[in-house]
């Protein structure tokens, strides 16, 4: 009696994980046709060919398109079905709000961006972003489950565990931790929920989607008032031993005036220079704008130093100047093939891309910069929307965690998750991926 | 006017000014041979065509050619073969105002990816990257419109009723910002309305949709239509409705609403004329390989009964059909 029951907990797990292998080949496109399925996973034809009709029948593949014949008669494609459901995406920064829906794939099916101010009341930014995935839903779902809601925060989001369902012990963004961000998301969707710092978002949007060519080790930078680093490592992101890597505004820079990078580099001494030289007249761009609108903005100095207003082009090089120093010193420490600056401050002129080069080729160790690539991201603000999107799909899909609910068809089946939903939000999010029970 | 909105990607705006012509410019794009097409999505709407005189006209003093003007009709699938067939000629740019985002994001994706530049108007698709897939979109700050037309419609509402939003069923940048504006100006300014919304597939439906609206919220106060032409199908259906309305565009029809007391009590109207001025100093720029910024957005304007002679000047560049200044003088005199 006990051996049937192993035999047949054993004969389980076989199948699930063979599901799980299967889907994860036609998944990431190493195979598409039940040939290539069978000598990629090794599995005999009518395991295959059972595995497909499950996954079929659970929605998860499809088989259609006609795909190349290698002998014989056009074998039939096997997709994964990335319209099965959506993951909601958010991205919180400083002075903006973006939100979107990516597909299992991780393609942004939209977004939408606008101003906010992260000084309100927490509650009403977190009622923002539910106003945003109501509307979000209303106007895009087709009948597609939600799967995960993945939000952008500004800053680190530390004492994360490596479970789709996030611990109840992470600490967030200090101006959002009264508003329980968490526990708010869940109650209203009751779907799994992640929280993740922008830069980390970002950085895995842009190694993801933004950048062309085979790059392992990539080193984003981002550009605002506070000045972030993400760190791709051997193609994983890397999160140090809390999640608290490149916080790289609080350096020191060397010279005179003493500061942190943060202070002196960042838009708000953009923003402090290019107000000195508007209310001076020492730049007559900066300051007809300053008297037809009454204010600066970071962008308006950008855009004068991008058409030669000599005030703003020296604010824009001494930023750009201190970043490609900071940035050598990292390059010369990690050795990366790639360093993607990104924020306005890099994005809308090429002032500043100029000014980092050249302070980074002048204080990087020569074989550091050898092979270096420095470009502008690809992305702008997607890259946090596609990257909080990649994090959700990748934890969903991870093998371990997929074996837990690919039988049954949907990860808000998974027993850890469905076990809990009903009850407080932090014991749902406090399960772990359960095979080694 | 200042831009309250971000860009499709979260862009920062840049103002129209920011791209500039000099002599020396216009001189060496004559030299050139610059060809143009363009793919509209409607030719139908007085919006298209002041956009349209703005664009060609610009383009024309720069010695560019316009080889053709395309009517997608609002369709995915002849904007798709319009775009397949502008990009078998020999065009240095092609500017589109894609009519839907995925269904046509592909096709424009395909443009770029044959080497020829592609310039936005109003929409981005979401897969389109700017700098990458296209060289830059130039459209009106429709988040600040959406704004505009709220503000504009609270002035006649009473407290604690409903308001109807009549969006547009397409996935489309524009109304979308809109959309969203709208509504979030309510829940800041007026958290006491309620906002009950309702979408339309096609213009010409969209006046059943407001019958259909109004039927199932007979208490429905006020109405705002995401722009002007499906308003006039509202209008044209409902000839009995009473509710203020909001819009934005300053079409005829809507003008005329606003200057002789009807329905429509505030229109947040865009500047299609310098909207098309911007886009083909973009392009130009763009050909002659200059940084273009990747979003430009106009600023619109909010037009109101005593405002509407004045505002229709500036916007059509001529002073006002007879039919409207006698619309507006004969209700002068009316509060």
């Amino acid at each position: 009696m006990q051996t049937n029951k192993r035999q047949r907990a054993r004969s389980k797990e076989a199948v699930v994980a063979s599901l799980a292998e299967i889907l994860t080949l036609i998944r990431l496109g190493r195979a598409n046709t039940r040939l290539a399925i069978e000598e990629s996973s090794e599995y005999g034809r009518a395991i295959v060919a059972d595995r497909l009709a499950t996954l079929t029948d659970l929605g998860l593949v499809h088989e259609n398109a006609a795909g190349e014949s290698t002998r014989g008669r056009t074998p039939r494609l096997v997709q994964f079905c990335a319209d099965r459901a959506r993951i909601f995406v958010a991205t919180l920064g400083s002075n903006s709000i973006g939100a979107g829906l990516v597909d299992l794939d991780g393609n942004l099916v939209t977004e939408h961006h606008e101003t906010t101010d992260l000084a309100e009341h927490p509650d009403k930014i977190v009622d923002r972003i539910l106003r945003l995935i109501d509307w979000t839903m209303s106007r895009q779902l087709e009948g597609q489950e939600v799967w995960g809601i993945s939000i952008a925060l500004p800053g680190p989001v530390i004492g994360l565990s490596s479970s789709p369902f996030e611990r109840q012990n992470q600490i967030v963004e200090p101006t959002l931790v009264n508003a329980d961000v968490l526990q708010r998301l869940f109650q209203a969707h009751r779907v799994p929920v992640w929280l993740r710092s922008s830069v980390e978002t970002m950085t895995m949007g842009e190694y993801t989607r933004g950048i062309e060519g085979d790059v392992s080790n990539m080193l984003f930078v981002k550009l605002g008032r506070q000045i972030g680093a993400g760190l791709v490592s051997n193609g994983q992101l890397y999160r140090g031993a809390i999640g608290a890597v490149g916080l790289i505004g609080q350096l020191p820079v060397a010279g005179e005036p003493v500061g942190t990078l943060d202070g002196l580099a960042g838009t708000d001494m953009v923003l402090r220079e290019g107000q000195k030289a508007a209310e001076s007249g020492s730049s007559p761009r900066l300051n007809e704008i300053l008297d037809r609108t009454g204010f600066i903005t970071v962008n308006d100095v950008c855009q004068s130093a991008q058409m030669g207003d000599t005030p703003s082009i020296d604010i824009i090089s001494k930023s750009g100047h201190r970043i490609g120093a900071t940035v050598a010193t990292l390059a010369n420490m990690l050795n990366p093939e790639l360093v993607v600056l990104s924020g306005d401050l890099a994005q809308s002129n090429d002032i500043l891309l100029a000014a980092v080069r050249e302070s980074l080729y002048r204080a990087a160790h020569p074989l550091a910069t050898r092979d270096l690539r420095i470009t502008r991201s690809q992305m702008g603000s997607s890259a946090s929307l596609i990257g909080a999107g990649h994090i959700a799909v990748e934890a969903l899909f991870e093998m371990r965690t997929m074996r837990q609910w690919v039988d049954l068809g949907s990860p808000l089946l998974h027993p850890n998750f469905a076990e809990k939903s009903d009850n407080t939000p932090a014991e749902a999010h406090a399960g772990q991926d359960g095979e080694e029970r | 006017m200042t831009v309250s909105g971000l860009g499709p990607h979260g862009e920062s705006p840049s103002p129209p000014e920011r791209v500039v012509l000099l002599p020396e410019d216009i001189r060496r794009a004559k030299d050139r041979d610059f060809r143009v097409g363009i793919a509209m999505h409607t030719l139908d709407s007085d919006w298209s065509r002041l956009l349209l005189n703005g664009m060609i006209g610009t383009f024309g003093e720069s010695g560019v050619v316009v080889t053709e003007v395309i009517d997608c009709k609002f369709s995915p699938d002849r904007q798709i073969e319009a775009l397949e067939r502008l990009s078998a000629q020999d065009l240095s740019v092609l500017i589109s105002l894609p009519v839907a985002n995925a269904s046509v994001a592909q096709a424009h994706k395909d443009i770029s990816n044959k080497g020829v530049g592609l310039m936005l108007l109003e929409n981005a698709p979401t897969a389109l990257i700017p700098g990458k897939d296209y060289g830059g979109l130039v459209s009106a700050d429709n988040f600040g419109l959406g704004q505009m037309a709220a503000k504009a419609l609270s002035d006649f509402i009473a407290p604690k009723t409903k308001v109807g939003v009549l969006g547009f069923q397409a996935d489309f940048f524009a109304t979308n910002q809109r959309e969203l504006a709208f509504a979030r100006w309510m829940e800041r300014n007026r958290p006491d309305i309620e906002l009950v919304s309702t979408r339309f597939d096609t213009v010409e439906e969209a006046g059943a949709v407001g019958r259909r609206m109004l039927q199932e919220h007979p208490d429905m106060a006020g109405l705002f239509v995401v722009w002007d032409t499906p308003a006039e199908s509202v209008l044209s259906e409902l000839s009995e409705l009473k509710i203020p309305m909001t819009t934005v565009d300053l079409g005829k029809f809507s003008a005329t609403s606003l200057a002789s007391g009807g329905s429509i009590v505030g229109i947040a109207g865009q500047h299609p004329f310098k909207q098309g001025v911007a886009a083909a100093r973009t392009t130009i720029s763009q050909l002659l390989g200059y940084k273009i910024p990747e979003w430009i957005a106009i600023p619109g304007v909010p037009i109101s009964r005593a405002t509407v002679l004045e505002q229709y000047q500036s916007i059509w560049r001529t002073i006002a059909p007879q039919e409207i200044r006698d619309a507006f003088f004969a209700n002068q005199s009316d509060p």
